[in-house]
């Protein structure tokens, strides 16, 4: 059979990925918390194998019946990894359920929720491109950039203002827009190459990176670098002007207000995409280009505004990371950026699934430096765990849109099309039969030339 | 003697749906049989039930005296049922023997090598013996679409198919190759094979078929002998009420000049010149009819008008403004509704329920647009006011575009383009797949929007929805008019003659040369070679298409 993209893959792929492509938002929630059990489950077993290759003096568990030791404990690993993230709420080794001692303003919750708040924006970030259809690899870069232009500006303009709650609110509002500013005009140049040029923005955006981090590192290293530093690091700007961590512990680099803004940002982008004529403009190019032309969407237009908005996301991350986390611009910035993608496709791109996405990746990320202190476990095996846990989550939600782009699916754009008849006459009986007897016309003709 | 099939009581229920009730068919050997109804009426669905896509709910099927159950179309096929849908199913680039030997090879060392020779051979036969006009070695893409149609109809013998069913057959024919089609069905049932069609068109039923048996929400109405019965027997039987056959036209009164195209030239997608140098005028009150072959540069002539493709050289002027530079948005904003020809890729995101369908087009605009977000209560009593005017089924705006029917789907499209209030409407094949209750109404609607003074540029390969319709009618042929005549005095044959290039002056027309002019119109090489297509005679039959409204 000839057509459309969807009928080049094999059919076996096909029936693989179909059923991921019509899912209603209930059951992914509900494939989602299966896929964690199910993740937990392999992890279980991976841990019990690499504890029984390993060596040790004692056996950290013993399984029960068998008598077989074991040098890490699994039920132990995934205990002290979610139990830990949030700081201890439930009780170890006492008796009772709770931990009487707990309050949610510790340490590892604050680490968390620290890594939660950035994973926000950069989540926000790689969802609003793809919405509008536009894969952003570049949101690392534009957040370098964005954390860049945080730096210095603040630096600049602190010493301007006396030192006080009110000059750090507008020094760290001012701080943030520059971010935003950076973030933006990085994002927008893939975005004019994409609608100007024709060039495929998932190739820009991955060289943008390249030379966002080189271009920051050899400014810092040449010009803003603070005197005296062994890093490639600015200056600290002042303590009034950033994101002060209140209720919880200074070392987790976390501020309420912060995640606040980062929620503030969810619902703002949520009620923009779906409530707004540009957001109206922004999904119709994403979901079906062809019919956004029609409806008088300016797609060149509107592939530059929705990388640009993408930009300025990854860009605030970047304001973020250097007014709440690091309090300065530094050479070895994490890969919040490349995590955001993940964060995105585990929400489906929607804004509001950003946040339990980035939560759940704050939980691991915080869990996992749990394990490193409490556990022998090595921290290559708790990365092990994580990536299972996120790649069970994340595959049916990563089939649906490859599905999608592939244009399988019921009747979505690029659908099912046969040779060359042309026209489209479609006079399909009973609705969702149309869909169903292609389906399985479909599938005969695959079957006929397999026999 | 047995008939060749028999449907005994099938009913056919989907959750929430019945699409067949307590359904009898009786077919007799050797005869062509068409099963006519409206849009969901039932008629794909009996035919699944009998080619075994589906199980009935209750009911057997009965072939050849025999009750069987299909667990397949497997199983159907080795009954001798064949079915040809709508959508061919043809691999492009392999030739035509390839195609119809595809999964069942005649086989040799073993049943390693497909034996070449003797599968060509077997075709090239079966080709003979029912006087199909096809060259084996020709490569699919390269042959026009009723070829296509005719590699179909000898897969499904090759397998050994006595009884075809056929979906829809004449949908993407020219009138020429609609009457080949009628060619073959004899050659066929005179050879003891049995046809099955569906259609909903009242003249294809009646010329093509010796009974017909009519389908109307899932229930059999009757069945009748096709020389017994009238068009408008017909029509109140799929319908179930008496049809005007003729849309009631008034007497122009042409008004202010809405649109002028001017020596426009339009390259499409591939940068190949698709217009070639149109010229028009149309004014308020007018409908101008365009017909024409599929792929003669409609597409690309509608899209340049409406602001959706830029002209390569000529002008564009609506309501005395040149649109050359004009964005998309800007026609719209102008008054300019375009009801696209297709629904699946531009007219419709399938994706969105109706109500955020109803607002394409007009997103940024009052009242759906206030104080920068969209007016969801709005926009719902819009697509509501759509869904109720235009009878779009089920009438539920908040289903996505994608659970509804092709007719349905049309109806909510046009419906939402001609309730913009526009000054001008283009128009390609608004009434494609809709039924022919519906396509009485939007014929209605399109004559009071003329009534109303808007001008209306009506683009159809319906012969007889253009003439119909339109106040002077062109005929388009390879991007260029190949005549405008008054739709009122012109004769089917002639418009046939011009949409294969031909003018009408020339009286000594070949039928070959008719012929490879269709096939070049259809992008193809006319690599089946028709040299005595005798097209120049006897056609009064042909593209007698769905409603003769």
């Amino acid at each position: 059979m000839s057509g459309g993209d969807g009928g080049r893959l094999p059919s076996p792929v096909r029936r693989v990925i179909e059923p991921f492509v019509d899912r209603t938002v209930a059951e992914r929630v509900l494939i989602s918390i299966a896929a964690i059990l199910l993740s937990i489950g392999v992890g279980f077993a991976i841990v019990l194998v690499s504890g029984r290759i390993a060596q040790c003096s004692t056996a950290a568990w013993t399984m029960p019946v068998t008598g077989l030791g074991f040098c890490y404990d699994p039920i132990e690993v995934y205990v002290v990894l979610f139990n830990g993230a949030l700081g201890y709420p439930f009780a170890v080794g006492e008796p009772g359920i709770f931990n009487a001692a707990w309050t949610p303003f510790n340490l590892s919750f604050g680490l968390t929720l620290s890594e939660t708040t950035l994973l926000i924006f950069t989540g926000l970030s790689v969802a609003v491109a793809f919405r509008a259809g536009l894969f952003n690899i570049g949101t690392q870069g534009q957040l370098v950039v964005g954390a860049l232009a945080t730096a210095l500006t603040v630096l600049a303009i602190a010493p301007l203002l006396p030192a006080g709650p009110i000059a750090g609110v507008v020094v760290v509002a001012v701080g943030t827009l520059a971010g935003a500013v950076g973030g933006g005009l990085w994002g927008a140049i893939p975005g004019a190459l994409k609608a100007y040029a024709d060039a495929n923005e998932v190739i820009t955006t991955i060289m943008l990176n390249f030379v966002a981090a080189n271009v920051a590192y050899v400014l810092v290293l040449e010009v803003f670098r603070a005197e005296g530093s062994s890093v490639v690091a600015t200056r600290y700007v002042p303590e009034h002007a950033q994101f002060r961590p209140w209720l919880f512990p200074n070392s987790s680099d976390f501020a309420l207000l912060a995640l606040l803004v980062a929620v503030g940002f969810i619902g703002g982008l949520y009620y923009v995409v779906e409530h707004t004529p540009f957001g109206y403009d922004l999904r119709t190019s994403g979901v079906q280009a062809a019919a956004a032309e029609y409806g008088g969407v300016n797609a060149k237009l509107t592939t530059v505004r929705a990388m640009t908005l993408s930009g300025a996301l990854g860009g605030v991350g970047g304001a973020v990371w250097v007014l709440m986390s690091e309090g300065r611009w530094i050479e070895s910035v994490p890969d919040l950026g490349f995590d955001g993608i993940t964060v995105s496709i585990l929400a489906g791109n929607n804004p509001l699934g950003v946040l339990p996405a980035a939560f759940l990746f704050g939980l691991l990320k915080g869990g996992a430096l749990e394990i490193g202190f409490r556990t022998d476990v090595p921290t290559e095996l708790v990365g092990v765990l994580r990536g299972l846990i996120i790649l069970f989550v994340a595959m049916p939600e990563f089939f649906r849109m490859a599905g999608r782009y592939a244009g399988l699916g019921s009747d979505g754009p690029g659908g099912p099309k046969t040779s060359g008849t042309g026209s489209e006459d479609g006079e399909s009986e009973a609705s969702g039969d149309a869909a169903g007897s292609g389906s399985d016309a479909a599938a005969v003709g695959g079957g006929e030339a397999d026999a | 003697m047995n008939p060749a099939v028999h449907l005994d009581g099938i009913t056919k229920r989907f959750p929430g749906v019945v699409a067949n009730d307590d359904v009898d068919l009786e077919i007799e050997r050797g005869s062509v049989h068409a099963l006519l109804g409206e849009n969901g009426a039932g008629k794909t669905t009996l035919m699944n039930v009998l080619y075994g896509l589906y199980r009935p709910t209750e009911g057997t099927v009965v072939v050849d005296g025999e009750p069987r159950s299909f667990a397949s179309p497997r199983d159907a096929i080795d009954a001798g049922i064949g079915m040809i849908h709508q959508h061919f199913m043809l691999v492009d680039p392999m030739t035509v023997w390839e195609n119809v030997v595809l999964g069942n090879e005649p086989r040799t060392w073993g049943g390693l090598r497909v034996d070449e020779a003797a599968a060509r051979e077997a075709v090239v036969e079966l080709s003979e013996r029912y006087g199909f006009d096809v060259d084996p070695d020709a490569r699919i893409a390269d042959v026009s679409v009723g070829v296509q149609q005719r590699v179909e109809i000898l897969k499904a013998l090759y397998r050994g198919a006595d009884v075809l069913i056929m979906d829809e057959p004449t949908a993407v024919l020219t009138p020429q190759e609609v009457e080949e089609l009628y060619d073959v069905f004899e050659e066929l049932t005179d050879q003891g094979k049995t046809i099955i069609f569906i259609s909903h068109k009242l003249g294809e039923a009646l010329s093509a078929a010796d009974e017909i048996t009519v389908l109307r929400d899932g229930v059999k109405v009757g069945t009748v002998a096709s020389a017994d019965v009238t068009r408008e027997e017909l029509a109140e039987m799929m319908v179930g009420r008496e049809v005007l056959m003729e849309p009631a036209t008034t007497p122009r009164e042409p008004g202010e000049r809405v649109l002028e195209v001017t020596d426009l030239h339009v390259d499409d997608d591939r940068g190949v010149e698709a217009v070639s140098g149109i010229t028009f005028e149309l004014r308020g009150g007018e409908v101008f009819g365009i017909a024409g072959v599929d792929g003669n540069g409609q597409s690309q002539l509608a899209e340049a008008i409406t602001g959706m493709r830029e002209p390569a050289s000529g002008s564009v002027d609506y309501l005395g403004e040149p649109m050359a530079g004009v964005s998309r948005r800007g026609h719209i904003d102008r008054g300019m509704a375009f009801v696209p020809e297709d629904r699946h890729e531009r007219g419709l995101v399938m994706s969105y329920d109706l109500v955020q369908n109803g607002i394409l087009g007009s997103q940024h605009d009052p009242p759906f647009a206030s104080g920068g977000r969209i007016d969801w209560e709005a926009s719902t009593e819009h697509a509501e006011s759509v869904i109720e005017a235009y009878d779009v089924r089920p009438p539920n705006p908040d289903a996505d575009a994608e659970d509804f029917s092709g007719g349905n789907q049309q109806k909510f499209i046009v419906g939402r383009e001609f309730e913009r209030d526009p000054d001008l409407v283009v128009a390609t094949h608004p009434t494609r797949g809709v039924d022919i209750g519906s396509t009485e109404f939007l014929h209605d609607r399109l004559l009071e929007l003329r009534a109303e003074g808007k001008a209306v540029l009506l683009i159809s390969s319906k012969l007889d929805e253009v003439q119909g319709l339109s106040d002077r009618l062109a005929v388009i042929h390879e991007g260029e008019f190949s005549g405008v005549v008054d739709p009122a005095t012109v004769t089917e044959e002639e418009i046939g003659l011009l949409m294969a290039g031909e003018s009408l002056a020339d009286e000594t027309v070949s039928g070959a040369a008719i012929h490879d002019a269709l096939d070049d119109g259809l992008g193809g090489s006319g690599a089946d070679g028709a040299d005595d297509v005798e097209a120049g005679s006897d056609r009064e039959t042909a593209a007698d298409g769905e409603v003769d409204a």
